[in-house]
């Protein structure tokens, strides 16, 4: 098997080193305050949060991020429990049952049983993660510029149309994001592209800018439009915390067999933990015998979402690690940070720095039982938290947007920019246009553009690209599948419901 | 029929008319393929003008609908919050390198405690900035050595 049992080894030994255990346990409490804020997802506490890594050594920074990654989804768990706002689409499955728990006054079982589903999901994922990660990363290595270029194409477009809502809008959001890539001196012939004479933007627009502009001034900024919205508030007690035996029977098999689903789905390109979780969801309520109560506050309708999300998280980091390909805006965003590190996730990565990748794997085990740990010790300091006022956080996560900024290029050329895209990610929220394409966009695009034009110098045309090898020609298909199949369906179901009418 | 819904695409349109006559006046490359570093712009200006015109005339499909995107503006009080957000943003973009970290963001984590918290918590409003705006000087630029103004 492709398992690098002594790379697992000496990375299960760097995490648990005594500062790498501490940045786990301080990661997933930072993520946890943010994604608990109502609104606020992973995408955000990770792109807030990137700055305090400066200075770092990159495994430890690594081993930092995902636990602020991995705090956040349980963060926003407790905000679609409590309060019934989900922080992110792989949040929103758990509303469906986990807020009809609490207004039963089964708010702390409903946390309990999340946190313990998620637990179960992220340690399946991870023992596939172990035995995947390796074979994947070799298979990678056989890719040229012509395959990375339909396969970072497929990613983009998988996102756009797998997302639910308007395709379009999706690809106007990708096309938006793509463009703002050619800012800045062509590294190829040395052309200065759409600079205006700027001497800032030579380097082009820095995506960290991008992502904390969209998911942290522009969430913030939406969400001071909600203030009085009353509905954000918890007014019931949070009751009884140790779960039922009869809750965990239920919820037993569903987290056992859901697991497997979102870490699966959690690999594709573009899929994440959104459509993991409402997939789990659906699967378990068509299987159930007692699926009228799903909606009403069935535990296992709570379970089998929670556990295959946090599957999916985990599946997610094998095409990010092993291909660079992130699934989704949230990846994105950690693809984002591990650039900066000077980390190039890719095939090189379980060549060159086995140990940073597996470093971070195991981390990520371990900082999902810290946070189990923490989850159930503090329940009551966090909904103290989840009541301290968004107003006084929402504040402070604009300050820290723009240090954060500052801090990525010292200059405040890049100010601008935050607040223009903090505009712009308003916007898109106001009119349902997709962020998550504009950020996965402004990340590959620089890679999808130099891949296209080596492809485009081998191969005299488009065509010639598409049938370099089997790989291109399969992720070329699946490309144009992927934005024409939905319309197709859409069409067709379309065309039944007229018949029936 | 509601003018507004089509403010939007035709903001996209206009960029992606505006990026393609920006990339045909792009100068030519000096070593080798002299249009190499226009093809792939001019392929994304194209594909945008393209994607702007459907979302123009959807929009146009749906204009009997109700546009309802914009009503989030109707609580005209926190809409005015917003731009006074932006307002304080900007001022502490122009303030930023003047006047020093510790200074600026005092008064502009402040001042939007003042606004969003509201006048009556003045003494956790005052607090809170200048704690948090100490600490997050003392970690960047003392723990994380990161040099600010």
């Amino acid at each position: 098997m492709g398992v690098d049992w002594n790379s697992f080894l000496e990375g299960f030994t760097t995490a648990m080193s005594f500062q790498n255990l501490m940045f786990i346990i301080l990661g997933g409490l930072l993520g946890t305050i943010v994604g608990m804020l109502p609104g606020l997802g992973p995408a955000t506490a990770v792109a807030v949060l990137i700055p305090i890594t400066f200075g770092m050594d990159s495994t430890s920074a690594l081993v930092l991020l995902g636990a602020i990654y991995y705090g956040a989804m349980y963060g926003g768990s407790r905000s679609s429990i409590l309060l019934n706002t989900p922080g992110d689409g792989s949040a929103i499955a758990a509303t469906f049952d986990g807020y009809p728990m609490t207004r039963k006054g089964q708010a702390g079982q409903a946390l309990t049983l999340a946190t313990i589903a998620s637990l179960i999901g992220g340690t399946i994922a991870i023992v596939g993660f172990v035995f995947l990660a390796k074979p994947l990363a070799n298979f990678a290595l056989q890719f040229g510029p012509a395959e990375y270029f339909f396969l970072l194409l497929f990613t983009l477009s998988a996102v756009v149309s797998l997302a639910k809502g308007n395709m379009i809008k999706g690809f106007v959001s990708m096309m938006l994001g793509l463009l703002i890539t050619t800012i800045g001196i062509d590294s190829q012939s040395g052309v200065y592209r759409y600079t205006f004479d700027v001497p800032h933007l030579s380097e082009g627009v820095d995506f960290l800018v991008v992502i904390i502009g969209i998911y942290a001034v522009g969430e913030v900024l939406y969400n001071i439009l909600l203030l009085n919205d009353d509905s954000q508030r918890i007014k019931e007690s949070v009751g009884k915390i140790w779960i039922t035996k009869e809750q965990w029977k239920r919820s037993f098999w569903p987290m056992i067999r859901q697991s497997p689903v979102g870490f699966l789905i959690g690999i594709l390109p573009g899929a994440g933990g959104s459509i993991a979780s409402m997939i789990s969801y659906s699967t378990e309520q068509q299987i159930s015998k007692k699926s009228e109560e799903f909606g009403k506050g069935a535990p296992e309708g709570l379970a089998a979402p929670e556990s295959s999300n946090n599957a999916a998280a985990v599946g997610a980091f094998i095409p990010l690690l092993t291909m660079g390909i992130p699934g989704s805006g949230t990846t994105a965003v950690i693809l984002g940070a591990l650039i900066m590190l000077g980390l190039q996730p890719g095939p090189m990565l379980f060549q060159n720095q086995p140990e940073v990748a597996w470093t971070f794997i195991n981390s990520l085990f371990i900082g999902n039982i810290a946070l189990v740990i923490m989850n159930i010790l503090l329940i009551g300091f966090l909904i103290k938290i989840l009541k301290t006022p968004p107003r006084v956080l929402y504040p402070i996560i604009l300050v820290l947007a723009f240090i954060g900024t500052y801090t990525l290029g010292y200059s405040i050329v890049d100010f601008a920019i935050l607040m223009i895209f903090g505009v712009i990610g308003l916007f898109m929220k106001i009119l349902n246009i997709p962020t998550a394409p504009l950020i996965l966009a402004i990340i590959i695009g620089h890679q999808l553009e130099q891949n296209f034009r080596m492809a485009s110098v081998s191969y005299d045309s488009i065509f010639g690209m598409m049938t370099a090898s089997p790989i291109a020609i399969l992720f070329a298909v699946l490309t144009v599948l992927s934005v024409f199949l939905p319309m197709l369906l859409g069409r067709l179901s379309r065309v039944k419901v007229d018949n029936k009418g | 029929m509601e003018i507004i819904r089509f403010i939007v695409p035709s903001i996209i349109l206009i960029i992606s008319v505006i990026y393609l006559i920006l990339t045909f006046n792009l100068p030519e490359s000096k070593v080798g393929n002299p249009t190499a570093a226009m093809n792939y712009p001019l392929l994304i200006g194209f594909s945008l003008l393209g994607l702007s015109i459907l979302y123009l005339l959807s929009e146009i499909k749906d204009k009997k609908k109700a546009f309802t995107a914009f009503k989030i503006f109707a609580d005209k009080e926190l809409t005015i919050k917003v731009i006074v957000v932006l307002v304080f943003c900007l001022g502490y973009t122009l303030l930023f390198e003047r006047i020093g970290f510790l200074i600026s963001t005092t008064l502009f984590l402040g001042a939007l405690l003042f606004l969003i918290n509201g006048k009556r918590k003045w003494l956790v409003n005052v607090i809170v900035a200048v704690v948090f705006s100490f600490s997050a000087w003392y970690t960047f630029s003392e723990l994380l050595s990161v040099s600010l103004p």
